[in-house]
């Protein structure tokens, strides 16, 4: 063998595997939007491409359900959707952001898949003054803020929502299971306060390399060896599929309960799953088949526009439309972006197919939280209220 | 030691499993590069393929995975005629231009890829009767991986006998090592080269094809693969069959064993590990067997 051909070779390759991603951030400012009548510009930030455009799609879908179920119009004003696209990472959406608010001069912003994006964003709208009435991203540690609103609920509240619940019905040590990045740690912690607080006992604390990890086996084969009586885990999108089809394949599912927040089964990634995913507890605060009249004629409008059941990233959507419908309307003729922004102080009480919910002081929801099952139903996997799990916000 | 065997027992064989999927990868970028000197960076895309070809052909029947299998091929042997060939123009002009082209490839197949399957990570489902878990000495292990281990580990002891114990191989060998000695020889050379970038993305893309169950199609695959392989590459050594066997099995079982053992340090035993065997064998593990 050659070594002088061989080391420049070698330290292409050491080079090429170690250089495969780069990231950059920035800062920026926003301004302002006014009208007095005529139509009003309300941008739609929702991802129409890479690993979240799946979540972007329902969130369009349920924006533009409420429109056409109300004439196009918001508060009695003609509305102009101006849609852009989130993309997948902080600095595609935060682009998409400031087209929206600085070239497009919009009243009022909606949306925001990525808890990066909004992140990346918070300066934008705070400074700007422009209300963004997010409909998905919510980190814990985005508090305080003055224009920007939630109609989904904050990271950690599914295992917020879950933990007493778990802590009271689990006879036995649980072990914690989730992917190593923000939104995992979050949902971890939120679980594990009110878990210990009503006295559940962590039998480890475990996280996945991501999104690197594909391969669950070693995880699995560490949870099966502690003999924990139930898992707590988080995992979303494609590494959602892959865990629970593992945690089926290697025996794990019928053994160790598992528990986890919802969007390990919400939407797509269930049909992927398939059977595999038949027994697993997820907390969510909304699922398709509740037992409420705005709900039953939610669904029924959904499903006849796309032929599918509405996910809860469709579902808050909707609700940011009728937010945003109920605000323009008491801003009245004085409608500003400032304006606006205050009226959704005082929106109040929303009807939403979740039921009844209203922003707390910190913009975002007051909610009943759901426990679901997975269940075989119709040819298919579905998820079924089978508890619920009180009061968060 | 007993009881140590059988905790990590399960870990193990899937590190087997995993590390022969690694081979079926890495044996043909360490190939092209060692013999062609081509950093082939869209050698992932090929496994991407050959993943997407088992997922829109194979229907759980066998007849479904035989024509993946054919298809999954073909793709292989025209993608990788169709690499060389791009990159044959660019064989004088240095790594990077050719890092830079084949990466272009890559991003542009991803888009395209993600634009016909969708944004979703893609499950496909095995053959009927590979299909449900096995019980090894009373763990549950899914049935079509210890199938894998049967199937890959045949491949690469084909492979191995192919390159190591043939002529046409030793005339593959010599090529990687001398080039010039081969073609004073009266051989085309261009022919043996585009004839091994062939051989090599049609492993990649039966890979693909085979290891859609394990390591299913989604947008993002292409990369990991890829990083896997060059590790792969990096730690067995260039151009040799052995060198990426020994790499993918040693990396096979840090990801899965090791992970098992110090799942704190999850995020890093990959290049640690590549690290490792920098520093004590520069030249890759295959210098440990074959001293030249």
């Amino acid at each position: 063998m050659d070594a002088r051909i061989r080391r420049p070779q070698r330290l292409a390759l050491v080079a090429a595997a170690a250089a495969m991603a780069l990231t950059a951030c920035g800062g920026g400012l926003g301004s302002e939007a006014d009208s007095s009548s005529g139509p009003v510009k309300i941008g739609l930030l929702v991802p129409q491409s890479g690993v979240y455009k799946s979540l972007g799609d329902d969130m369009k879908n349920g924006w533009e359900l409420y429109l056409d179920q109300h004439d196009g119009q918001l508060g009695g004003r003609e509305v102009d959707t101006v849609l852009a696209d989130e993309g997948e990472t902080a600095d595609t959406g935060k682009s998409a952001a400031d087209r929206l608010v600085k070239q497009e001069q919009v009243l009022a912003v909606t949306g925001v898949v990525s808890s990066a994006t909004m992140n990346g964003v918070v300066d934008l709208f705070e400074t700007g003054g422009v209300p963004l009435v997010g409909s998905n991203a919510s980190p814990t540690t985005l508090t305080d803020a003055e224009y920007i609103w939630r109609t989904s609920y904050v990271n950690d509240e599914p295992g917020k929502a879950l933990g007493a619940y778990v802590a009271e019905n689990v006879d036995g040590p649980v072990y914690l299971l989730a992917a190593d990045y923000q939104a995992g740690i979050d949902e971890v912690e939120g679980f594990k306060e009110t878990f210990l607080e009503a006295g559940g006992e962590v039998a480890d604390e475990v996280y996945t390399p991501f999104p690197t990890t594909t391969n669950f086996q070693p995880f699995l084969a560490n949870l099966q060896k502690s003999g924990a009586e139930a898992v707590f885990t988080f995992y979303a999108g494609g590494a959602a599929v892959d865990f629970v089809k593992q945690y089926d394949a290697f025996g794990l599912a019928g053994k160790v309960d598992h528990y986890s927040a919802g969007f390990l089964t919400e939407g797509g990634v269930l049909d992927a799953q398939g059977a595999a995913a038949e027994g697993t507890f997820t907390a969510m605060n909304y699922n398709h088949d509740l037992d409420n009249e705005t709900n039953q004629e939610f669904v029924q409008a959904y499903e006849e526009a796309y032929g599918m059941k509405p996910t809860t990233y469709a579902m808050a959507s909707y609700d940011a439309a009728q937010v945003l419908d109920k605000a323009i309307e008491s801003a009245g003729d004085d409608l500003t972006s400032e304006t606006l922004n205050a009226a959704i102080g005082e929106v109040g009480e929303i009807d939403s197919p979740r039921g009844t919910w209203s922003f707390n002081d910190n913009g975002t929801p007051v909610q009943t939280w759901y426990l679901r099952e997975v269940q075989a139903a119709d040819g298919g996997m579905a998820n079924v209220v089978v508890d619920e799990l009180g009061e968060l916000g | 030691m007993l009881d140590w065997l059988d905790a990590n027992l399960v870990s193990m064989v899937d590190g087997v499993a995993y590390g022969l999927l690694l081979f079926t990868l890495a044996v043909g970028l360490s190939l092209v590069f060692g013999m062609m000197d081509v950093l082939n960076l869209a050698h992932g895309t090929l496994y991407l393929l050959g993943a997407y070809a088992a997922y829109a052909l194979s229907d759980g029947s066998w007849l479904g995975l035989l024509v993946a299998v054919v298809v999954g091929l073909l793709v292989g042997v025209a993608g990788g005629g169709l690499l060389a060939a791009l990159t044959q123009p660019l064989a004088s002009r240095g790594h990077l231009d050719q890092a830079l082209l084949t990466l272009g490839i890559a991003f542009i197949a991803a888009d395209v890829l993600a634009a016909v399957f969708g944004s979703e990570v893609l499950p496909t489902a095995p053959p009927n009767g590979l299909t449900g878990s096995a019980s090894i000495l009373g763990h549950n292990y899914p049935v079509y991986r210890l199938a894998f281990i049967g199937i890959a580990g045949a491949l690469a002891a084909l492979v191995y006998l192919l390159f190591e114990r043939s002529s046409l191989g030793a005339l593959v060998r010599a090529t990687v090592a001398d080039r010039d000695m081969v073609r004073a020889g009266g051989i085309d050379t261009r022919k043996v080269m585009f004839g091994v970038f062939a051989f090599g993305a049609a492993l990649a893309t039966l890979g693909g094809v085979l290891g859609a169950p394990i390591l299913a199609p989604g947008p993002g695959v292409d990369e990991t693969v890829l990083v896997l392989s060059l590790v792969v590459v990096v730690v067995g050594g260039l151009g040799s069959v052995p060198g990426a066997l020994l790499g993918a099995l040693l990396i096979g079982q840090v990801q899965t064993l090791g992970v098992a053992l110090m799942p704190a340090y999850a995020p890093f035993l990959l290049f640690g590990a590549m690290l490792v065997v920098l520093a004590w064998r520069p030249d890759g593990l295959v210098s440990l067997v074959r001293r030249a």
